[in-house]
């Protein structure tokens, strides 16, 4: 495909090296990673006048893939190579609209010839739903000239409309082509531009929803939240209690970052939740991944957080970035979507190391130490994202909105 | 001379330019003007014109119900679809000059095949569906009925495809949600949930199922005895005994009759009671429906729903004072549900409402 390639290839296994030894960590880097990687796959690929968006997204999808395999805890990863996946197919659908129709059905019955042969073929569920879904829905703008079937009738309805376009249709195919390439990699620095800057767009509701004395309470760390707070600081004065988020014991540097900037701060152990949260006005908390259902994955110790604010009547607030927001549900999400680190940041090896003995059957002593912790949707009483705030039962609006259904099985 | 019974029964009937009631009316004025001299204006060339319209109708209806219940025939055949490869039929067998006389056929049909079970909310659901999705098809504008019908039958065929292809794309859906030595729960007897668990089961997944008596009909032997054929592990319970064993369940999992514009469903009598136990035991509660079984109703409470009443057994003599509760169907509300797996996707129960716009606009 030209010199561009093994660069490419190279830069692509950089990342992926990186990923599994998790030098690069955390949704916002991964996120701004993989978008960069993807558009520039999508500036190197050369795309062929017929069938151009299947191209891209199959190089994008391999690639992709890819990079999903090297650190399937990421969700972020697979969350942006959706989106840019969505991109492509937008712009391919809105370039269909601007030129001549027609040719748009028979990507509709491709989806559903598909979908016929489920058993022998293997595509996914999940890929049929969308084509039913795309069927049944009311015909949107490119389907409203539509093709006739040929029982011998003449086409007199329609094709009036589109006659200047067809003749210029085979030199139309190659600007094109330059068309949907430039379309889609403006598309993605649209979302690079998001993911770099969710912070601020989360921070910038700060005031609307701390007031003046307020108490918050907060655990772990995390960027946004930083700067959600730093923001209403600037004019409102309110304090703030940190659960220390054992064992990384993050807690502690943001308290000291808030304190910096002049914020009362009160530092507690995430044992001590229920006996403060009676105090507490809001929690305020980041995410790691949301799922589609609007369960959230945060740092381990959220959910007894989030029972302690359901029990107190407590608002729990979540902060995210739109990247964060994952299509799927999580079907098992104690075993499956659960980092387990290394037990040495609990227990010292030294100290416990006689009771490790393997010979008498096993281990006798176990110190499992999970990252993360999943809080069902019922606990949540918004989401701030850089859209605005959303109840947890909308988020479905919002992955039909930045997701294709085609993609949700990569 | 017209009873209050007629009167109501034959309210809005048209016959030639004037209403049923205004006839009666007109009659009963000139009958009071000379009561010696009246002769009722029904005259035999009006009752025979009318009379020959309707037979004419009832030609075409039969047609309609014939060909629903060859399809009906198929035991795996759900009613809905039935019905609407029966309305298919009616589009091809349609001898009407004009799209407009063919939307006429249509509606006649659809209406005759709602009037055939009226309790049954899929099958005037999955018609409503049908009418709308063929119809709203810029084909109606074409003034060559042969094309126009063509794009009409399309429309129709696929509909029917994937209402016929609806069960297994949720079973494809549904079986990743259930977990290898779980207990699942299930009410009432639904092939749609039947073909989740059996494909679940043929994937290697390990499970027990709970199946409830399901009174009055007694479906959940039905159900048991269809797992058991797929070699799924069963128990048997009765009603009463929902909320002894949600403590060792892991999920609840059953169909619907009809799934509403709230995100709620309408199913077996004990569903509310199974979805409310498992609410307050944090057990989550999915629901396997179809896309077709959408329905355009918003209960407010259990009175809302129509009326599907059986013959409840209740042994021993029942005084005849006391009144049985007959009906079989229940409304759950959206909140004790988790999930709905559906041919459209899985969805949440506040995202069916923007689905069902999506479908019906």
């Amino acid at each position: 495909m030209g010199a561009a390639m093994p660069d490419l290839q190279a830069a692509v296994d950089d990342f992926c090296t990186k990923l599994r030894r998790r030098q690069v960590e955390g949704s916002m880097d991964t996120a701004k990673f993989t978008a960069l990687l993807l558009r520039q796959v999508i500036s190197h690929q050369r795309i062929p006048p017929s069938a151009q968006a299947s191209t891209l997204i199959d190089a994008v999808k391999s690639v992709g893939l890819r990079m999903i395999d090297a650190n399937r805890l990421e969700l972020a990863i697979g969350n942006v190579v959706r989106r840019v996946l969505h991109i492509i197919r937008e712009e391919d659908a809105s370039l269909e609209t601007d030129g001549v129709t027609g040719i748009n059905l028979i990507t509709d019955s491709d989806d559903e010839n598909d979908g016929y042969n489920i058993a022998q073929s293997g595509v996914s569920a999940a890929a049929v739903a969308a084509a039913n879904r795309s069927a049944l829905r009311a015909p949107s703008l490119h389907n409203l000239l539509e093709w006739i079937p040929s029982s011998g009738a003449t086409t007199t309805v329609g094709p009036t409309i589109t006659d200047p376009e067809v003749r210029s249709r085979s030199s139309d195919k190659n600007s094109r082509s330059w068309k949907l390439k430039h379309s889609v990699i403006e598309g993605v620095n649209e979302l690079l531009n998001d993911i770099e800057n969710y912070h601020s767009q989360v921070a910038e509701q700060a005031l609307e929803h701390i007031h003046q004395n307020e108490v918050i309470l907060t655990q772990g760390r995390s960027r946004t939240l930083l700067h959600f707070l730093l923001e209403a600081r600037k004019k409102r004065s309110f304090q703030v209690f940190i659960c220390e988020g054992a064992p990384r014991y993050d807690g502690h540097i943001l308290a000291k970052e808030l304190a910096e900037a002049d914020l009362q701060t009160t530092v507690i152990t995430d044992s001590a939740v229920f006996a403060m949260i009676s105090r507490v006005n809001m929690v305020i908390v980041g995410a790691h991944a949301v799922m589609a259902n609007g369960g959230v994955i945060g740092p381990v110790g959220l959910h007894m957080v989030a029972l302690a604010a359901r029990r107190h009547a407590v608002p729990f607030v979540v902060l995210t970035g739109l990247h964060k927001l994952c299509p799927l549900y999580p079907h098992n999400p104690h075993v499956l979507l659960n980092d387990m680190r290394s037990p040495s940041e609990i227990l010292d090896f030294g100290d416990v190391s006689d009771c490790l003995d393997d010979t008498t059957g096993g281990p006798r002593l176990r110190a499992v130490n999970p990252a993360f912790d999943y809080v069902p949707p019922e606990l949540i009483s918004l989401f701030i994202t850089d859209s605005g705030g959303h109840n947890p039962s909308y988020l479905y609006r919002l992955v039909a909105e930045y997701y294709s259904p085609e993609d949700f099985a990569l | 001379m017209k009873s209050e019974e007629e009167i109501s029964r034959r309210r809005g009937e048209v016959s030639g330019a004037v209403t049923y009631e205004w006839l009666t009316q007109a009659e009963a004025a000139r009958f009071h003007k000379d009561p010696d001299n009246f002769k009722p204006l029904r005259a035999s060339s009006l009752v025979g014109q009318q009379q020959q319209r309707l037979s004419d109708e009832r030609e075409g209806l039969f047609s309609v119900i014939d060909e629903f219940n060859l399809w009906r025939s198929k035991p795996e055949l759900a009613e809905a679809v039935a019905a609407i490869k029966a309305l298919t039929a009616v589009i091809q067998r349609s001898e009407a000059t004009t799209m407009m006389g063919l939307e006429i056929d249509l509606k006649k049909a659809s209406e005759a095949l709602k009037a055939w079970d009226e309790t049954s909310i899929s099958l005037s659901a999955g018609c409503d569906l049908f009418m709308r999705y063929v119809t709203r098809t810029s084909a109606l504008e074409y003034e060559d009925i042969v094309a126009g019908k063509a794009r009409l039958i399309e429309r129709g065929e696929k509909f029917g495809e994937i209402s016929l292809k609806a069960r297994q794309t949720i079973a494809l859906l549904g079986k990743d949600f259930v977990q290898d030595g779980s207990t699942i729960l299930t009410h009432g007897c639904s092939r749609v949930v039947l073909a989740l668990l059996k494909l679940a089961a043929s994937n290697g997944k390990h499970f027990h199922v709970i199946c409830t008596e399901g009174r009055p009909k007694n479906s959940g032997v039905e159900m048991a005895n269809q797992l058991l054929s797929a070699k799924i592990p069963v128990s048997l319970i009765i009603d009463s005994a929902i909320a002894y064993t949600m403590e060792k369940v892991d999920m609840v999992l059953v169909g619907a009759d009809g799934v509403v514009e709230s995100g709620g469903i309408i199913n077996m009598i004990g569903t509310y009671q199974a979805a409310l136990v498992a609410h307050s035991m944090s057990k989550p509660v999915y629901v396997a429906a179809e896309s077709y079984k959408f329905a355009r109703m918003y209960p407010l409470d259990q009175r809302d729903l129509p009326l599907a009443p059986c013959y409840v057994h209740f042994p021993g003599a029942l005084p005849e004072s006391v009144i049985a509760e007959v009906s079989t169907r229940d409304y759950t509300p959206p909140k004790y549900l988790t999930l709905l797996f559906t041919d459209l996707g899985v969805l949440t129960p506040s995202a069916v409402s923007d689905e069902l716009i999506q479908l019906y606009l």
